[in-house]
């Protein structure tokens, strides 16, 4: 079990304040902020994407804009909602879920009522 | 077949005098790169779908010469490369002919120049494909019943597509990994998905069919080869009508839309007509509670519940856009929160399989071990570890010790192919959780000649290099990392197009990948680059290798 | 039993065809919504080609017409002679945001291409043009007392400017 703490731990990625960061000061916490921001936020000029993965240079100028969001202390749904009032909804990639949690619960739902009605079913069958 | 080597030969001879030719192709083109743009657009690619499925026809009419289905199995392949004749002659010849021939062509998409690329999507084709003729035996069979020899030709089809297309898939997935430079190899991007969801029927079809020894839950299987071919020519409709706006989506014409809708409503009517008509002919034993059939069972079930998630992830924003004229996205997020859970759920179920012998009390004492080894590692390992990934884990290594202690007690496994493909899904989904939960990247500023330290890798940027090819010009920035690795990201600009593209520089190792992406230069020399560090790559596309190979041994095992 | 799944098929297959039928003809929607109904950003200290001061009371007073540019953008190349057209035979005033590009640059387009602006921001970063809700150019923003009123994304051209703003002048 040791070993197997070892081994995981050696994945571990100690962060810093790298000086040699295209976003400068942001510290081990809020780079991985920006991180996650910019991988929920779609880049506006691209057909898909999201803007920490697309080369557009509106991509880089909005990671660059996050980044000094995060500076000046502003929550990540502050973040969010500058950037949707700016460029709409469909920029958001991780929004439907929070307000239509039916997108989220019909599945599994669906799946659950399968499940039941199939055991049921086989369980009356076998009879 | 002589059209597609006609229209190949004007692609070689550079006859831009053809629409589809001049828009396509460009007499800078390396040669390999002219045969490829032949199915790089529209047109094109759905005149090389019909050709595979002539081909596939003859083929499957020569192995399977005399039995009572044969002539259904032709007819229902007749109607549907008739159905797609007519919509290629209608609305998308790729034979229009330009009055004057322009010196040039608009070049080939630089994102498509690429062996990998070159190749994926005639195998992608050649799977639905393949499923397509699967349905048709399908179809054959609702005419002259299931007979054995019928359900062999099935297994054997099915099995075969299911590999194509998964090879297909894969092959998509590396060249995105390699190519698009994101360190990604899915993105839950909508064309990717409406490509998953056949994928999806066609596996729980396949898997069931390869593994039923008797013809267990007929309807059931025959509804899913339906649903597996139906569900490609819709994607086909959505894909090529342009209702999505997609890196892969092919250019917009309205009247292909109707046409290729009509298509799709034309057999989804046919058949779901025939499958209710014949319904009688499909009688078939339903397999008893707790048996491993009813695990077969729940494991479809599971499987179309991730065909569903996939349905409504793609679908929703379409249906918010026409009906609430609402633009929104759903991302990779929704897709891995609900798909992970279930594919766990199908991990589970099939390690409960290797334990089925057992009493029901040993049962009872493994899983309480297995929750508590669970429990354990969750408090021991540091805090931001997915459950997910300690669940995996503890699958594979259950499976694997499994398969061991049974090879040492009886020399030899049962069913090797169900032992390897069962390990290798566990292995995957493990790699996919320890990449998406480990993986990193950082944005950093460099000038040649320095050398920073970041995630615990040293980057030396040594020097820029400026370098003229066929059809590009190219920058190339050689970096070398925990001076041994070296790297060397390229930006290109191509001579026709003036695109600029950036290539990735990717190491591999068994553990772990370096990539690096060059941004762009500053005033001062300095570049801008992406560092990531992605774990367990090279073990997805292993683990996916074997997975084919488990399945292909099993499709070929009994034919 | 067997009817009602039949019929929940049909009907679910029904509305699948027929939602994509709709779908097929519904208008596109852009993507990114436009910044129509917004103001101008504040608090930037905005300086002409010229290095003067921009007056930005200027900016949120009558109608006023913003054109985003740059020397590098080859559609505003495309865009350019229908702007010089503007400003000569309608003598419509014409404001450009001179987008991410170096002073010289733009100084030697202007000095090639004809300069249809009465001035142009020189947005040297691309900061007020990102916070204007800017995506790249070309883009025309039209404001009326402040206010965005059209907001274009890509060239305008005659065809353009008579379906969309030429009615407010």
């Amino acid at each position: 079990m040791k070993n197997l703490a070892t081994f995981f731990s050696i994945f571990f990625i100690n962060f810093f304040i790298y000086a040699d960061q295209l976003y400068t000061g942001l510290d081990e916490q809020q780079l991985k902020r920006l991180n996650h921001l910019s991988d929920n936020i779609r880049c506006p000029k691209c057909s898909y994407g999201n803007i920490s993965s697309s080369n557009a240079p509106i991509s880089k100028d909005l990671k660059e804009e996050i980044a000094q969001m995060i500076l000046a202390k502003k929550t990540d749904d502050e973040i969010y909602d500058t950037m949707s009032e700016r460029y709409g909804d469909y920029i958001l990639l991780n929004d439907v879920e929070k307000r239509n949690p039916l997108i989220f619960l019909a599945p599994l739902i669906a799946l659950i009522i399968s499940i039941l009605v199939v055991t049921i079913y086989t369980i009356k069958k076998s009879k | 077949m002589g059209g597609g080597v006609y229209l190949l030969s004007k692609f070689l001879t550079n006859d831009f005098s053809f629409l589809y030719v001049a828009q396509n192709s460009n007499v800078l083109l390396p040669t390999f790169y002219k045969v490829s743009a032949f199915w790089s657009a529209h047109e094109g690619s759905f005149y090389l779908m019909i050709l595979l499925l002539s081909f596939a026809s003859s083929v499957g009419l020569y192995i399977s010469k005399d039995h009572a289905f044969t002539s259904y199995v032709i007819t229902s392949q007749g109607i549907i490369v008739f159905t797609y004749l007519l919509f290629m002659i209608f609305v998308s010849s790729p034979f229009l002919r330009l009055d004057f021939a322009p010196a040039n062509g608009a070049d080939l998409n630089p994102l498509l120049q690429d062996p990998l690329l070159a190749i994926h999507p005639p195998i992608i084709f050649s799977g639905y494909v393949f499923y397509a003729v699967t349905f048709c035996y399908v179809i054959a069979g609702l005419f002259s019943g299931f007979s054995k020899e019928l359900f062999q030709h099935l297994k054997i089809w099915a099995g075969i597509s299911w590999f194509t297309l998964s090879f297909g898939i894969l092959l998509g997935s590396i060249w995105a990994y390699y190519e698009l430079g994101w360190g990604g190899y899915w993105f839950w991007d909508p064309v990717e998905n409406i490509s998953l969801m056949p994928w999806i029927a066609g596996t729980a079809l396949t898997h069931s069919l390869v593994y039923s020894r008797d013809k267990l839950l007929l309807s059931w299987m025959v509804f899913l080869a339906i649903l597996t071919f139906l569900l490609s020519v819709f994607g086909s409709f959505i894909v090529r009508s342009g209702i999505l706006n997609s890196v892969h989506s092919f250019a917009a014409d309205p009247s292909r839309g109707i046409f290729l809708l009509s298509i799709f409503a034309l057999f989804s009517l046919i058949s779901f007509a025939l499958f209710i008509k014949n319904f009688t002919k499909m009688e078939s034993a339903w397999p008893k509670v707790g048996s491993r059939n009813y695990l077969v069972v729940l494991n479809n079930i599971v499987l179309s519940g991730i065909l569903l998630v996939v349905f409504i992830g793609t679908l929703y924003p379409i249906l918010t856009e026409v009906i609430f004229r609402q633009k929104l996205s759903i991302g990779p997020d929704y897709f891995s929160q609900l798909i992970s859970p279930l594919v766990l759920v199908l991990i589970a179920l099939f390690t409960y399989e290797q334990f089925m012998s057992l009493s029901v009390k040993t049962i009872f004492k493994l899983s309480g071990l297995l929750v508590v080894s669970a429990t354990v590692l969750f408090i021991v390992l540091p805090a931001n570890v997915y459950l997910n990934l300690i669940f995996s884990f503890v699958f594979l290594v259950v499976l694997a010790i499994k398969a061991i202690y049974d090879f040492q007690q009886r020399g030899t496994l049962i069913q090797p192919h169900k032992v390897l493909g069962h390990f290798s899904v566990a292995l995957m989904t493990l790699a996919i959780i320890f990449n998406h939960n480990f993986s990193e990247r950082v944005d950093i500023r460099i000038s040649p000649g320095d050398e920073i330290k970041v995630m615990n890798a040293d980057i030396q940027f040594e020097s820029i290099d400026i370098v003229a090819e066929q059809n590009f010009d190219s920058v190339k920035a050689n970096f070398v990392v925990n001076e041994n690795i070296t790297l060397t990201p390229e930006k290109r600009i191509y001579k026709v197009g003036g695109q600029i593209t950036s290539e990735t520089a990717v190491n591999s190792n068994i553990v772990k990948d370096y990539l690096i992406v060059l941004g762009d230069r500053f005033e001062d020399g300095s570049w801008s680059a992406a560092f990531s560090i992605k774990y367990g790559i090279l073990i997805i596309w292993l683990s996916a290798g074997l997975l084919l190979v488990s399945m292909l041994y099993g499709t070929i095992r009994r034919a | 039993m067997k009817k009602i799944i039949v019929l929940l098929t049909a009907v679910l297959l029904i509305a699948l065809v027929w939602f994509f039928a709709l779908s097929l003809n519904a208008p596109k929607i852009s993507n990114v919504k436009t910044q129509e109904g917004k103001g101008l950003p504040s608090g930037f200290e905005l300086l002409k080609l010229n290095g003067e001061k921009v007056n930005e009371t200027e900016l949120n007073n009558g109608i006023v017409l913003l054109n985003v540019w740059a020397s590098w953008c080859i559609t505003c190349l495309v865009e350019h002679p229908f702007l010089n057209e503007l400003s000569e035979t309608y003598n419509i005033d014409v404001i450009g945001i001179n987008y991410k590009d170096k002073l010289g640059d733009a100084i030697r387009y202007l000095d090639k291409n004809g300069d249809p602006y009465i001035y142009s921001i020189h947005d040297y970063d691309g900061k007020y043009a990102l916070k204007l809700g800017v995506t790249g150019a070309p883009e025309t923003f039209l404001l009326i007392d402040g206010e965005i009123v059209k907001h274009r994304v890509g060239e305008v051209n005659q065809q353009v400017w008579d379906e969309e703003f030429s009615n407010f002048f």
